[in-house]
């Protein structure tokens, strides 16, 4: 069964008001390490969410049984739950049906990669690496998604996804370097390897610098993180209604270095594009950042009925594992700026750091946009407008819009940064941005080198 | 269920697999929450597959089915020998002996959480709910959930066991928010509350209502309260914030796939090579952690793990000196000890991975007052609010809720945005005192992220207050 027909089936097992939404996923992630796969996943599944209502009252449920028992014991249980709940008179209802652009993609060579394909991408990423033991994985996936209710909201698409990912280290150094696409043929992993073991080789023999505050280079991957993170508490209408988000009491106002806009784009097809949100509304392209303003966070339905104003859902609800963060940006992507290389970006800069990427981020103070981690994979010191010597890993604490509030340059070039760390069922998506270089960049404590 | 591993192995070894497994698992899922009086969320949610986990020509396989069908089971095996027949590398895997093993488990329980009707949970959480109302609070939230997995694994080598694991447990949160600061409180634990294997009288237990206020009214205080100033000084760590130490920095790096490289593309590595065992100090002479499955009540708890090992405790730490590690039967054929017994996986889409099961820091002798009389200056966090740590499980920075200063041997003035940050193996060696059984309890965590593609597990730590010298706090950007 595809999505759309799994969702149908659901809708009719519920008597009444009612949402289906039905994700089918068929999936091969080759894992390896120290040149070897040692994690090989192979996955099909498909899994439907019935959202029943009952005069206000909401009960949600969730199966992977598709036979007309496993569908109406779906049913059952989701209607038991909307009889237990009381009114909730904030509730917008289910979204009407709407008119979703028509979006790329979907590949079918990528959708058709099968098992030894997957393994013979991987070993390409692997044997690019010569002697220098490689990390990382190749994975590929076809993801349906589709959305049915008794509006008469009907809505599918198929998407693939693709990515290489390469962590090149051995006991003096490290280096890393990742390519996402929804076409895997715009994936090649031995150019992934060559540049992770490159960046590695570079980062022997690091040193320590004293922590302080420092301009700063960051390449996509770094760059990507770190934004994504400030989006959780601060580009989501939740966060703003709750007044965790950067943005509450900002809207209308400068807040960052005029170079920087930001918005949140799926339905460009140089990213994952997706036509529609969880709740079935189409896509729109939000402009969150202009030329330094802060314009607006996303929206759902539920968010913005609880905002009591003009809010409208902009199709950022969430898959309904993540709804306690509300409408979230899931195509983040930042304006390129009119350096032509990192080499320029670091010439702007003169003296400071450049950094690869970052590591298991923790945000610190939400309304500050205050977020802490690691760099990790390729830290350098930037030396008379050069990216210089090797650096150990730093810790940084950083509050992000100090970070964008004074902005040397960006790259001409953006990078699709995959943002998935593939928990739960496939969705697809990532940030879009090139790289950066700001005025601040606070280092807080040193780590250790670079390498396995 | 055993008609379907059995087939799957069937058909793995006639493809040629040297070795097989098959995990038919059905789990059910179920959570109530609210938010500001009104019902948030119910959702019910269940999952059932077979996974298939394959050594052919010496690599590993894995592929799965949500159909519980002969037809899916075979096809997962055959899937799965195909993939590892593809794989790249040298493939010289084998795996610890381990005498085949049959026998059944289930978490003892008083009452069935799934046996409480969805009506009685909403009652509850409006109730916490309503009590979290005070000045100040912008967002009250509380949740109640339940779990059950049942699971049968088979091996070609005989093993056969069957567990029924079950869990229950409930939070509350508020946020306040004044003059532009924003603050957090959360009983027992941030982050989904905490939760045990256990029955509904767990979440009985734990008295969501009548912690409402208490909870409520130190995040208006927060608000008002001073920023955790910055200095070298001694900390004192309520439990949940000891327990969230042990899992990042000793729970993690003692995963012996970690030492091995196996996670570096994703969570990271260890800084602890294997020849550390025995030889490396990990801290102060009063560390001692034990890695401890057979915990009741721990999340981690399991008559076997997911390769079919007996659950069994392991010191890790003794004296503060490194005497164990957390093993597969891979990893543990490698280091040349033991037999393996801390693989888990997320359902049955996922395959095995080395995970904590229940990490404890042993107690020491007192209780918090105690821990508080000894010290002249220094802070008393409460809750962890912030974590990150280094992909070598070295440097961290954690943060808590709630803080006060200690002076004199006593709590003072109340701090907000407290930070500490530290070295592993120096922090754990300032360990100067740990609060004893009476204080100690399980912690359960439900949101610890591993492998690709990922994988959450549930964890539980045994954990009391204690007490540690030099640290640096108030981290400033």
């Amino acid at each position: 069964m595809n999505a759309r027909e799994v969702a149908r089936a659901a809708l009719e097992a519920a008597d009444g008001e009612a949402e289906a939404v039905a994700q089918v996923e068929s999936s091969g992630l080759a894992r390896f390490a120290g040149s070897e796969v040692h994690q090989p996943t192979l996955i099909e599944n498909a899994v439907v969410t019935l959202r029943v209502v009952n005069d206000g009252r909401t009960g949600v449920a969730t199966t992977n049984r598709l036979d007309a028992d496993g569908l109406a014991e779906l049913a059952r249980r989701a209607a038991e739950a909307a009889e237990s709940a009381p009114p909730d008179d904030t509730f917008p209802g289910l979204a009407p049906p709407g008119d979703p652009a028509e979006v790329d993609g979907y590949d079918e060579e990528t959708a058709g990669l099968g098992p030894d394909e997957q393994a013979r991408r991987a070993a390409a990423a692997i044997e690019a690496s010569g002697d220098f033991p490689v990390y990382g994985f190749f994975t590929s996936a076809v993801s349906d998604l589709a959305i049915a209710s008794s509006t008469g909201l009907s809505v599918d698409q198929r998407m693939t996804d693709a990515s290489a990912l390469v962590v090149a280290a051995d006991d003096a150094g490290s280096g890393y370097a990742e390519q996402t696409a929804w076409r895997a043929g715009a994936i090649d992993p031995a150019a992934v390897t060559r540049e992770a073991t490159e960046k590695a080789e570079r980062t022997k023999d690091a040193r320590e610098i004293e922590p302080g505050v420092y301009r700063a280079v960051l390449e996509p991957y770094a760059f990507a993180e770190l934004l994504q993170y400030f989006s959780y508490d601060s580009l989501g209408a939740l966060g703003l209604l709750e007044e965790r988000s950067y943005f509450t009491g900002r809207l209308g106002q400068k807040v960052f270095d005029e170079k920087i806009s930001i918005a949140d784009d799926a339905l460009d097809p140089h990213g994952l594009p997706k036509a529609f949100d969880f709740e079935g509304t189409p896509k729109q392209r939000v402009e969150l950042v202009e030329q330094g303003v802060a314009r607006a966070v996303v929206w759902d339905r539920t968010t913005a009925a609880q905002a009591k104003n003009s809010a409208r859902s902009t199709g950022h609800a969430p898959p309904a594992e993540s709804r306690d963060w509300g409408p979230l940006p899931y195509a983040l992507s930042v304006a390129p700026g009119d350096a032509p290389s990192v080499e320029d970006l670091a010439q702007l800069v003169g003296d400071g750091l450049y950094i690869t990427r970052l590591h298991y981020l923790g945000v610190v103070h939400p309304r500050e946009g205050v977020v802490t981690g690691m760099t990790r994979d390729g830290t350098f010191r930037i030396r008379d407008g050069k990216i210089a010597e090797p650096l150990v890993n730093l810790r940084f604490t950083v509050a992000v819009p100090e970070f964008l509030q004074e902005v040397y340059g960006l790259t001409s070039q953006s990078a699709l940064v995959n943002s998935q760390n593939f928990y739960g069922e496939r969705y697809p998506y990532g940030v879009m941005v090139p790289a950066v270089a700001s005025a601040r960049f606070a280092i807080t404590g040193l780590g250790s080198k670079p390498g396995i | 269920m055993r008609e379907l591993c059995a087939a799957a192995l069937d058909a793995a070894t006639a493809a040629g697999a040297e070795y097989a497994d098959a995990r038919v698992v059905l789990k059910r899922d179920q959570l109530v929450a609210t938010k500001n009086g009104r019902v948030e969320r119910i959702s019910d949610s269940e999952s059932e597959g077979i996974g298939v986990r394959v050594l052919v020509g010496g690599a590993w396989g894995f592929a799965c089915d949500r159909r519980l069908s002969l037809e899916g089971a075979r096809e997962a095996a055959l899937r799965a020998c195909t993939f590892a027949r593809a794989a790249a590398g040298r493939h010289s895997r084998r795996l610890a002996p381990l005498e085949p093993r049959t026998g059944t488990h289930r978490t003892p329980i008083e009452r069935d959480p799934f046996d409480v009707p969805i009506s009685d949970k909403i009652d509850l959480c409006l109730r916490a709910d309503e009590a979290l109302a005070g000045a100040d609070v912008l967002v009250r939230q509380t949740m109640v959930r339940a779990q059950r997995e049942h699971k049968l694994l088979l091996t070609s080598e005989g093993t056969e066991v069957e567990q029924e694991l079950i869990e229950s447990g409930g939070g509350i949160d508020c946020a306040a928010a004044r003059d532009g600061v924003f603050q957090t409180r959360s009983y027992p634990s941030a982050h989904v509350g905490s939760s045990c294997q256990s029955g509904w009288e767990y979440v009985e237990g734990l008295d969501l209502v009548s912690e409402g206020p208490r909870v409520a009214e130190q995040a208006a205080a927060l608000v008002r309260a001073d920023e955790c100033p910055t200095a070298l000084t001694t900390v004192v760590l309520d439990g949940d914030q000891v327990a969230l130490q042990v899992h990042e920095s000793v729970g993690h790096p003692i995963e012996l796939d970690r030492v091995y490289g196996t996670e570096a593309s994703y969570a990271g590595t260890s800084f602890l090579k294997p020849d550390d065992l025995g030889s490396l100090r990990y801290g102060s002479e009063l560390m001692n952690i034990t890695a401890d499955p057979t915990t009741r009540g721990g999340l981690g708890s399991f008559g076997f793990d997911d390769e079919g090992v007996p659950a069994a405790p392991v010191p890790v730490v003794e004296a503060g000196l490194l005497t164990g590690f957390l093993t597969s039967r891979e990893t543990a054929a490698r280091i040349g000890a033991g037999t393996g017994g801390s693989m888990r996986a997320d359902g049955w889409n996922r395959m095995p991975l080395v995970r904590m099961s229940n990490l404890h820091l042993e107690p020491g002798e007192g209780d918090l007052d105690d821990l508080l009389a000894d010290v002249d200056e220094g802070v008393y966090m409460e809750t962890n609010r912030s974590w990150s740590i280094d992909d070598k499980r070295l440097n961290f920075q954690f943060g808590t809720q709630i803080a006060w200063e200690i002076k004199g041997g006593r709590l003072g003035r109340m701090l907000r945005d407290a930070t500490y940050t530290g070295i592993t193996p120096e922090f754990w060696g300032g360990l100067d005192a740990v609060a004893g059984a009476d204080s100690w309890r399980l912690y359960g965590l439900t949101n610890c992220g591993k492998g690709q593609p990922g994988q959450s597990a549930h964890v539980s730590h045994g954990a009391a207050p204690a007490r540690f010298l030099n640290v640096q706090v108030g981290v400033r950007r």
